[in-house]
């Protein structure tokens, strides 16, 4: 029955492939996008002319770290029917989401290219360099990828006495541990993941007590959402936060260049290295 | 069973579930290293996590425990009606609805007032229609069904406005506001809700004279003397005050108010006032006892109390509707 219906489909949406094809524009494939991470390769990649639209999470300053520069392009919900409109030669997306609208634009004949949610610091020059084939701007490409792992290598160890040990503690109580860009980025930058040291992957819940017992050196917490309150928040204001022994930042800038790899997740890295001499074991000792 | 024995004995378990959960977290802490902690100091590390986060979360697994176990306890006398209980008759949903109406849209600013002033709104006005629709329509099914009524719509609004809110961490307390947890309180809650529970066990305690008049039927009632009336606005102010104060802080817990009248009752000579201080303590018991086991069922990952409530309380329910239709048809 499936297979019926597929043969039947891919007869009558030939046509509609074809229709797609002649929207090509001289610059490289036109491009639209259904996931956060994708939309900020695209927009860093591609010519403006090849961008027909971003997700509307792209405008999302928590999560995208290009949310200014995407109010310049229009904007999806990552929905098939606005792709249709768009008929763009090329769709890039997440392999988390949306797989029922992704199957529908490959089964109207859309090229449509996952990208693994980066997961580590060492996969985005890949996805830069792969993302510049796919839109035939592989020189930018290139010059960016290969940046990120010119500063990546260069990175030194930190001055300290020992690596001192950092905890992303969020919104619910939950940290970061082993397996998300953060972690990875905070190795990069020469911390100690304290969530993971633990054992914990992924974003997992953290119990405040284990916090009390053995603070870490360094806990950053999120800025709240303006406006939208949420009892997620009152963790980040629970009294114990202010009697730890810990220095606790509420001020990290780029929470959203840790939620998705590109070049910006370089400054990130950087940020946390720049926290790393007020902590416990990095500061001199008075007079030396 | 003697009246003050059995209250002696659900003081002592109380105290027993009460110490023990203070026993339990995921720092190790030993139970004598806990106390010392807990009463002396001591330990820093160790003073923090039992002075500020243990303890509140042990009173307020007494306090709104007791609250549910007392208000459930009237409704069943005001009502008459042995089904009625603030959970199941939607009055903690309404509450939670109150509560997430009014923070969440940020109306009230972020401040934590705008939980228990919501709570207790939508809990009030919530037994209030079920009292018009009693007193329209006596029957027992009838009440309970307006009340799962009440409950489904509120349930759903809750989780409609928190679903539209801007904020991407409201969707995930829809959780929280249906299945009440305890987790991470902090002394603030419990100075922010011992004044409104307080007050509502003193609304509750002066309507038990008229409440143990009540169950000779109104009529019989009326010609004791009782101020039906006055009985009816004490019970609404207490329950809301109550139901509303609890759902503030620990979101809708369910049954507890439901199972513990039942439980008690047979031990006492079955007046619905003279029920009210067993329920209440017997509440503070199992509430605190379900907090154990919502943090002990899996170590690792912490159950929402109100899943533990529902658990037990649900088959009971179930079992109390069997055993009424019995009784009562």
């Amino acid at each position: 029955m499936k297979q019926f219906g597929k043969r039947v489909w891919t007869g009558t949406l030939a046509a509609a492939g074809l229709l797609v094809s002649t929207g090509s524009v001289l610059s490289g494939p036109s491009v639209a996008s259904l996931n956060v991470c994708t939309d900020q390769l695209v927009m860093l990649l591609a010519e403006p002319g090849q961008l027909k639209s971003v997700s509307n999470l792209a405008r999302d300053p928590t999560l995208s770290s290009l949310h200014e520069k995407a109010r310049q392009y229009s904007v999806n919900k990552g929905l098939a029917e606005e792709i249709l409109v768009v008929k763009p030669d090329l769709v890039v997306t997440g392999t988390f989401s949306l797989h029922n609208t992704t199957g529908l634009l490959s089964r109207l004949g859309f090229e449509v290219e996952e990208f693994e949610y980066s997961q580590s610091v060492e996969t985005i020059a890949a996805d830069i360099r792969r993302m510049g084939r796919l839109l035939e701007q592989s020189a930018r490409a290139e010059v960016m990828a290969s940046r990120f792992e010119r500063d990546l290598a260069e990175l030194e160890p930190l001055a300290c006495s020992r690596k001192p040990v950092a905890l992303f503690y969020g919104a619910r109580g939950v940290a970061l541990g082993k397996g998300t860009l953060a972690h990875s980025a905070m190795q990069a930058a020469g911390f100690t993941n304290m969530a993971a040291e633990r054992g914990y992957e992924g974003v997992a819940a953290f119990p405040l007590e284990l916090l009390v017992q053995d603070p870490p050196d360094l806990i950053i917490l999120p800025k709240t959402t303006p406006g939208a309150p949420a009892l997620a928040d009152e963790i980040l204001s629970h009294p114990v936060l202010r009697k730890l022994k810990a220095t606790v930042t509420g001020s990290f800038s780029r929470p959203a260049s840790l939620n998705c790899g590109g070049p910006f997740t370089m400054q990130a890295i950087h940020e946390l290295r720049a926290l790393a001499p007020s902590l416990l074991p990095c500061r001199k000792a008075p007079g030396s | 069973m003697n009246r003050s024995r059995l209250i002696t004995m659900l003081i002592v378990l109380g105290i027993a579930a009460f110490v023990l959960s203070l026993l339990i977290g995921p720092a190790r802490i030993g139970p004598v290293a806990s106390i010392e902690a807990l009463l002396a100091g001591g330990n820093e590390a160790a003073m923090i996590i039992m002075r500020e986060i243990r303890l509140p979360r042990a009173l307020l697994a007494v306090l709104i425990g007791f609250s549910l176990g007392v208000a459930g306890a009237a409704l069943q006398g005001l009502l008459r009606n042995p089904l009625a209980e603030p959970g199941i008759i939607g009055i903690s949903a309404s509450a939670s609805l109150g509560a997430v109406l009014l923070f969440y849209t940020g109306l009230a600013g972020a401040s934590l007032l705008a939980l228990p002033a919501g709570a207790l709104t939508g809990a009030a006005l919530c037994v209030l229609v079920l009292l018009v629709i009693s007193a329209a329509q006596a029957s027992t099914i009838t009440l309970i069904l307006a009340g799962v009524a009440l409950a489904s719509l509120a349930g759903a609004l809750t989780s409609l406005v928190l679903n539209l809110s801007p904020n991407p961490y409201a969707s995930y307390e829809i959780i929280f506001w249906l299945l009440g947890s305890l987790k991470d309180r902090t002394m603030d809650h419990v100075w922010l809700v011992i004044p409104l529970m307080a007050l509502g066990w003193a609304a509750l305690w002066a309507s038990s004279r008229t409440l143990d008049a009540l169950s000779l039927g109104e009529e019989g009632a009326s010609g004791l003397g009782a101020n039906i009336p006055r009985a009816r606005v004490l019970v609404v102010c207490g329950v809301a005050l109550c139901v509303g104060a609890a759902t503030a802080v620990s979101g809708a817990i369910g049954f507890i108010g439901l199972i513990v009248p039942h439980l008690v009752r047979p031990l006492t000579n079955r007046l619905p006032g003279q029920l009210l201080l067993p329920a209440g303590l017997g509440g503070a018991a199992l509430l605190t006892i379900a907090d154990i086991l919502a943090r002990t069922i899996i170590p690792e990952r912490e159950l929402n109390v109100g899943v533990v409530t529902a658990l037990i309380g649900a088959p009971f329910f179930l079992w109390l509707v069997i055993r009424s239709r019995r009784e009562l048809f």
